[in-house]
């Protein structure tokens, strides 16, 4: 029997006495792709950080190479050939992309030519568009996560671990991405790949260990497992048809309200090209669109965080009258609300608390009582909030980067509905998000829509769009290019209508 | 001023040639297409129900199914019923009076009521009628949008003492008329594509529908308090274009002839020389999928809140365009479609779902 490149033996990890892992044993074999699935907070990050050398374990031992090791530091872990492409990028945004790949590894005298040139020969073996010569910072988000693979894989590593690592990718670099995986996986590297995406884990997986609420659950091969099967072990219940519905017949379509949102002829440079669409009240509008589809950018427009174009940009109609907003404050007070595909870096303020970013948004809203900041009020409405989300956390002091993906993203919703919107429009709400999490964020929306509020869903995932919408847009190269009911969409259809 | 001078130059405002999306209830579909060929009308106008049967202008003919019942001296320009008596506007004589056996009643009105686009009557038995402009007759349409005139006028006109009265004026080609359930009067701006209603006595006019992608017409209210209205002619970015240039406008309408202007249509594609022929529409001899037409086909179903329910339409490349008026009884749903001269019938069943 083959020894196992990383083995982990009964390992615990506390955190202030709270244990986040408990009693977890895992093993990667040699040349295999390992997924760790779990909810959001079930201690699949704390497990791979004990392996990177990031935590080290309160109880139990890791073992590399059949022999029993304790990491200082991530930078150690790596010198040994044990690399982490963690979920927020660790690029260091004031250098080029060349010296990113290369730090670490620095000589004492560096020819900036020589490291671009091959950097730029690296970057092409792997397919990724990245130019070497880019400061990191003018980089997007998918192009960063390339950056932080490629580090990855420069350095040699015989384990890399992946968190998340396609969220952000376009399907085409995904597809890169999954090459590059395989390419890997046959030199003899073994892969811990972590995801929310149960397609991609089923897809390319040996193995599939799957944990909750940080504890062991399962791990067998994932020819075993289907996407039911996943869940039903990530919760311990059949989620499937609690959050995407599969009989559509059972939802009835809620009836078209007045038009709210009017948007004719937008343009914002290549982006969005004279884009028209309408948005009504009582109703989820779905936006569909692949990753560079323009979906976000156009209602970044609607909500003032973008600028359409100086020249004929065309019109946005909030009800009938025109609007254009020159900051997001203006949208706002006119009751658009946006909330954020990237809730980490536009969301919320993370060093503050759950009841310091709910009221955050009251202020930004001109709705709070006093003209000066009130402690009562403050926590007053955390309460309400937090009790009616179900926001889970040790109290609304809790800063919110303490909190998992989906009590992050309720904090954000909570955020933007103290503000009690016109429109809201929720762009990507369950990414990242936990499947318990996602049914509680579903039935919000469900509630909203319900309530007589035109609520606007952004998705890239298409049994979300399918089971939330009343009727759904299509966007492709920067303009809606279809509608579809509910009683006519298919994923097939709408798949077409954003690819064709 | 400052802000017109800024409008004109970043194409934003009133400079902006924006034309309103057809989404959610108006989804384009090919349902009027799709019917069986009507019956033939030339100069079909407007079509009310009279003595239990559907009965329509075509030119200055009235006609049934049963063939033409009466011909008059003079284009007709609009139609309603009041009881026995059938109320026809026509180019030249105004607002008549026909008797059961179409015989011209003598009535003197206080002030001549000219160039008569809808007429309704409420249930008092008062006639209400739409003047679309005081300068341009009915069949002139085209000019008045291209002049931009608004000297169009709502008013009252009793049938019984002659008395007529003006509810409101100054509007933008009122072309469609309609009393809703509680007494109050909803009529069509057709060149503010827009809705309004107002009080019986004319006052408290708010807007209920704004923003439709074509011109509204007439409006027909049905027994459960819904309306259809018809959509006689679609708006395109060129010609909001070619109506915010004055000059350009003048000199169109002093050089080309009106068939060939850059302005809505009951019908378009007939003639090779036609404004957005050639390239702009048809490559290869194929009608390309977003070309801009001059002229569409398109029914609107209104709630009683004058929210779409659903929408019947003839797309750029059919022929049921400019649909003038639309007449519900039972189950079937006539239709005025002057484009294609012919009288359409459809099948209604249940929402959102058409024979």
């Amino acid at each position: 029997m083959t020894v196992p490149v990383v083995e982990m033996l009964d390992v615990t990890k506390e955190f202030h006495g709270n244990p986040a892992i408990r009693n977890v044993s895992f093993d990667l074999r040699p040349g295999e792709i390992h997924s760790l699935l779990g909810e959001n907070g079930a201690g699949k990050s704390t497990l791979t950080k004990m392996i990177a050398g990031v935590h080290e374990p309160t109880k139990g031992q890791v073992q590399y190479l059949g022999k029993p090791v304790s990491f200082s530091s991530p930078q150690e872990a790596l010198e040994n050939g044990i690399a982490m492409v963690f979920q927020e990028t660790n690029l260091v945004p004031s250098l080029t992309v060349a010296q990113n790949l290369e730090l670490g590894n620095e000589k004492l005298l560096n020819r900036l030519r020589g490291l671009y040139i091959s950097a730029q020969q690296f970057l092409q073996s792997l397919s990724f568009e990245v130019d070497p010569t880019a400061l990191v910072s003018q980089l997007g988000a998918a192009q960063k996560q390339m950056v932080e693979i490629a580090r990855a894989v420069r350095h040699n590593a015989r384990v890399i671990i992946f968190d998340e690592p396609t969220a952000t990718l376009t399907p085409e670099e995904k597809h890169h991405f999954f090459n590059l995986v395989e390419r890997l996986k046959n030199d003899g590297v073994s892969i811990i790949f972590i995801s929310h995406a149960l397609e991609e884990a089923l897809n390319i997986s040996d193995r599939i260990t799957i944990l909750r609420d940080g504890m062991h659950v399962i791990t067998d091969d994932a020819s075993n497992f289907d996407r039911d099967t996943i869940i039903q072990h990530m919760v311990g219940r059949n989620l499937t048809d609690e959050l995407y519905g599969k009989d559509k017949v059972k939802r009835q379509t809620r009836p078209l309200g007045k038009r709210v949102l009017s948007v004719q002829n937008l343009s914002m440079g290549s982006m969005v090209r004279n884009t028209s669409f309408s948005v009504f009240e009582g109703q989820v509008t779905g936006v569909f669109g692949l990753i560079g589809s323009g979906r976000t950018e156009t209602f970044k427009i609607v909500a003032g965080v973008n600028k359409r174009n100086l020249f004929h940009g065309g019109e946005v109609r909030l009800d009938g009258k025109p609007v254009r907003y020159r900051v997001p404050r203006q949208a706002i007070l006119d009751g658009i609300v946006y909330v954020t595909e990237d809730r980490k870096i536009e969301g919320f303020f993370e060093t503050k608390s759950i009841a310091e970013n709910i009221y955050s948004g009251l202020i930004g809203a001109d709705l709070n009582q006093k003209s000066v900041v009130s402690y009562s009020e403050m926590a007053a409405l955390a309460k309400t909030w937090t009790d009616r989300l179900n926001v889970k956390a040790i109290d609304n002091k809790s800063k919110v980067i303490e909190l998992s993906g989906g009590n992050q993203q309720k904090v954000v919703l909570a955020k933007a509905l103290v503000q009690k919107p016109k429109l809201i429009i929720l762009d990507e709400p369950t990414r990242g998000v936990d499947v318990g999490a996602i049914a509680e964020i579903h039935e919000l929306i469900h509630e909203l829509a319900t309530s007589g509020l035109p609520v606007v869903v952004i998705s890239s995932y298409l049994p979300e769009i399918l089971s939330l919408s009343d009727r759904i847009l299509v966007s492709r190269q920067g303009r809606i290019v279809e509608e579809f009911s509910i009683d006519d969409a298919t994923e097939e259809r709408i798949m077409y209508a954003a690819v064709h | 001023m400052i802000s017109r001078i800024f409008d004109n130059l970043l194409g934003r405002g009133s400079a902006a040639v924006t034309v309103p999306p057809m989404d959610g209830a108006l989804k384009p579909n090919n349902q009027l297409e799709n019917l069986q060929p009507g019956i033939p009308a030339a100069q079909v106008d407007d079509i009310v129900e009279w003595k239990g049967e559907p009965l329509w202008s075509d030119g200055a003919t009235l006609v049934s199914r049963s063939g033409v019942q009466a011909e008059l001296p003079s284009v007709i320009t609009a139609l309603a019923a009041l009881d026995d008596t059938l109320v026809v506007a026509t180019l030249d004589d105004g607002l008549i009076l026909l008797g059961g056996d179409y015989q011209r009643a003598e009535i003197a009105w206080a002030t001549p009521i000219t160039n008569v686009t809808a007429i309704s009557v409420d249930q008092s038995g008062v006639i209400l009628f739409c003047t679309g402009s005081q300068t341009n007759a009915p069949n002139e349409w085209r000019r008045d949008l291209m002049e931009t005139n608004q000297s169009g006028m709502i008013g009252r006109a009793n049938p019984k003492t002659g008395e007529v009265r003006i509810l409101a004026k100054n509007l933008r080609y009122p072309s469609g008329i309609a009393t809703t359930a509680s007494g109050s009067i909803v009529y069509s701006e057709a060149w503010a594509s827009h809705i309004v209603e107002m009080s019986a006595d004319g006052s408290n006019a708010q807007i209920i529908f704004d923003e439709i992608p074509g011109y509204p017409g007439r409006l027909c209210r049905q027994e459960n308090g819904t309306f259809w209205l018809s959509v006689f002619a679609p708006r395109n970015p060129l010609i909001e274009f070619v109506l915010r240039e004055p000059a350009y406008r003048k000199a169109m309408l002093q050089e080309v002839a009106p068939e060939f202007w850059i302005a809505p249509h009951f019908y378009s594609g007939r003639y090779f020389n036609e404004p957005m022929q050639g390239g702009a529409l048809k490559q290869m001899g194929i009608l390309k999928p977003w070309a801009p037409t001059r002229s569409y086909g398109l029914v609107i179903e209104l709630s009683s809140t004058f929210i779409p329910l659903r929408s019947f339409h003839s797309r750029t490349g059919g022929s049921r365009h400019g649909i003038t008026s639309a007449l519900q009884s039972g189950n079937t749903l006539w239709m005025a479609c002057r484009g294609n001269g012919e009288i359409l019938e459809m099948q209604l069943v249940e929402k959102g779902k058409a024979l």
